[in-house]
């Protein structure tokens, strides 16, 4: 592996390599050797070729940064791990049941954002699994006889269906299904992002709302194609049809480097309770003894410090981390007041950095010129 | 944003007027993000306020593996985006101030954003506007760097002398984020 990668001129590259080599294979099988590429579908392709590049070194970037590194090494090795395997995998499918297939947390948030999330994401990823399915040719349909379509998936026919019936209905309108979706979450979010304060307090136009005009540009014009076949007898359809390839190429390229992108690494949030949260917490503190983590987190945080050069050991040879958040803000405080040492005679005054006497501590606190100095 | 946050610990009474404030700040979600707690409790009552300190650096953001603790440019350690965040908690253990909280509901961390709405344009955070002790302050650099003259002034008239290794210990505290 090592020698492969030294071939390439970066991981990013290498990998970016392979994954084109095995989008343009599976698209050799799926179309029987190229015998049935869809050519209306040329720009998708290209696009989507695009799409694959930016998510691959965008992905190899980011799993390259210490903290993810760390992360996924310890995700792999819970995995591998054969006395606690069936448990980690029951939570890893757990929480992706429950936080990738129903979105609970988003839920949590609000009833209104999680119906808006929910729907965006799904009507999203089940567009991109048809949009991709097509233009990469992974699967197509032939006619058997006059009454039957058969849907024809890597060049291995699968299911058949009558050609005007239900089920053949919603296969065709797969597309105007999701685009429905994504077209009331897109909706239901940019109200949110326009009346919410809360909303607007860290948003950023071009981060938060550009993506949702976006997706609103590709639906929008996708259900308009659709409105112009179905009820127009086909009015504007060449140029309407050019203009919604503009907007998908466009969304397709853009999808990688924005905000977006938190789709591809969200996966990664199925692996957090089988590493960290499976069995309770069972680390104390150092100091006062109160179980605040678990001993695996703390020494992958530690490493991830040190890999980054945070120098975060005390004098006694213990980490920050070792102390419970209590603790270490209290620390911060004891340092900042000249408080951490028990004073050398118990009935001395304690001696403060400021000269102010924290009330309590024995001497009169107002003593002439120590109170008048901040006026 | 050219004002900066100043903290007096010493000057705390534990109204905890801060906390009920920072609750009341968008998108804050009728939670508090700062903390007051006893220094010592057993020896006295004297409590002080904390909040984040909006390291130019932040040990929060390196351990995040979403990379989901971005930095504004005025230099606020925001909390981690809601999009991003894994629900990990690296954050909470990897900070040396232990500032960050976490919501096990939502799945999400979060931290003192300063008021972002606020100091961005140079109003005072929530939890410094109504502090009734000045222990929370928001002023000027400038203004600042004047206390903390008179501070160390002030140490040198009690006949502690700060020498190179400990200088810095003669200061309070000051964080925030400020241009010069």
């Amino acid at each position: 592996m090592q020698q492969l990668e030294r071939s390439f001129y970066s991981k990013a590259s290498m990998y970016s390599f392979f994954v084109v080599t095995i989008l343009i294979f599976t698209m050799w099988i799926g179309t029987g050797q190229f015998a049935h590429v869809d050519m209306m579908l040329f720009g998708y392709l290209i696009g989507s070729i695009v799409f694959a590049l930016g998510i691959t070194g965008r992905m190899v970037s980011w799993s390259l940064r210490p903290a993810t590194q760390q992360i996924l090494k310890r995700s792999f090795q819970n995995l591998r791990t054969r006395s606690h395997k069936q448990r980690n995998i029951r939570a890893v499918l757990k929480t992706a049941f429950d936080n990738i297939i129903l979105q609970k947390f988003i839920f949590k948030r609000g009833v209104y954002r999680g119906m808006a999330h929910w729907l965006l994401a799904w009507g999203c990823i089940g567009s991109f699994a048809i949009t991709f399915g097509l233009t990469f040719g992974w699967m197509h349909f032939s006619l058997i006889d006059p009454e039957t379509y058969q849907i024809v998936v890597m060049g291995v026919p699968t299911i058949k269906m009558a050609a005007d019936g239900l089920f053949a209905e919603l296969v065709y309108n797969g597309l105007n299904i999701t685009a429905m979706m994504v077209l009331i979450g897109v909706t239901m979010a940019l109200i949110r992002r326009t009346t919410s304060p809360d909303a607007k307090v860290t948003q950023r136009v071009e981060f938060d709302l550009l993506p949702l005009y976006v997706l609103l540009a590709v639906t929008g014009t996708g259900l308009v194609l659709t409105l112009s076949y179905k009820f127009l007898g086909g009015f504007m359809h060449p140029q309407l049809s050019l203009l919604h390839q503009v907007t998908v190429v466009l969304f397709l390229v853009y999808f990688p480097f924005g905000k977006l992108f938190h789709l591809p690494i969200r996966p990664l949030a199925a692996g957090v309770p089988m590493n960290y949260r499976e069995t309770v917490d069972t680390r104390p503190c150092r100091s006062c003894g109160e179980i605040y983590s678990t001993d695996e987190q703390i020494i992958d945080v530690k490493g991830i410090l040190a890999a980054q050069q945070f120098d975060l050991q005390l004098a006694d040879g213990s980490y920050l981390s070792d102390y419970c958040p209590a603790c270490r803000r209290k620390m911060r405080v004891m340092k900042q007041m000249n408080l951490e040492q028990p004073p050398k005679d118990p009935y001395a005054p304690v001696e403060t950095m400021s000269g102010i006497q924290p009330p309590g501590f024995g001497r009169r606190r107002t003593s002439g010129e120590k109170e008048d100095y901040h006026e | 944003m050219n004002k900066i946050m100043y903290l007096e610990f010493e000057r705390c009474i534990g109204c905890r007027a801060c906390l009920a404030a920072c609750r009341e700040c968008g998108d804050h979600e009728g939670t508090e993000r700062n903390y007051v707690d006893y220094v010592d409790f057993m020896e006295s009552r004297q409590t002080f306020p904390m909040m984040c300190m909006h390291c130019k650096d932040p040990a929060c953001a390196r351990v995040c593996p979403a990379n989901a603790i971005q930095i504004t440019e005025e230099g606020v350690v925001l909390s981690a985006s809601e999009e991003k965040c894994i629900g990990c908690r690296n954050c909470t253990f990897g900070c040396p101030f232990g500032i960050p909280k976490f919501d096990f509901d939502q799945n999400k961390m979060y931290k003192c954003d300063m008021c972002y709405d606020r100091s961005k344009h140079d109003i005072a955070p929530m939890c410094a506007s109504v502090c009734p002790s000045d222990a929370i302050r928001f002023i000027d650099y400038d203004e600042m760097q004047t206390l903390r003259r008179r501070r160390t002034q002030l140490n040198l008239v009690e006949g502690r002398k700060p020498s190179e290794q400990d200088k810095w210990q003669y200061v309070p505290e000051f964080f925030g984020v400020y241009t010069d």
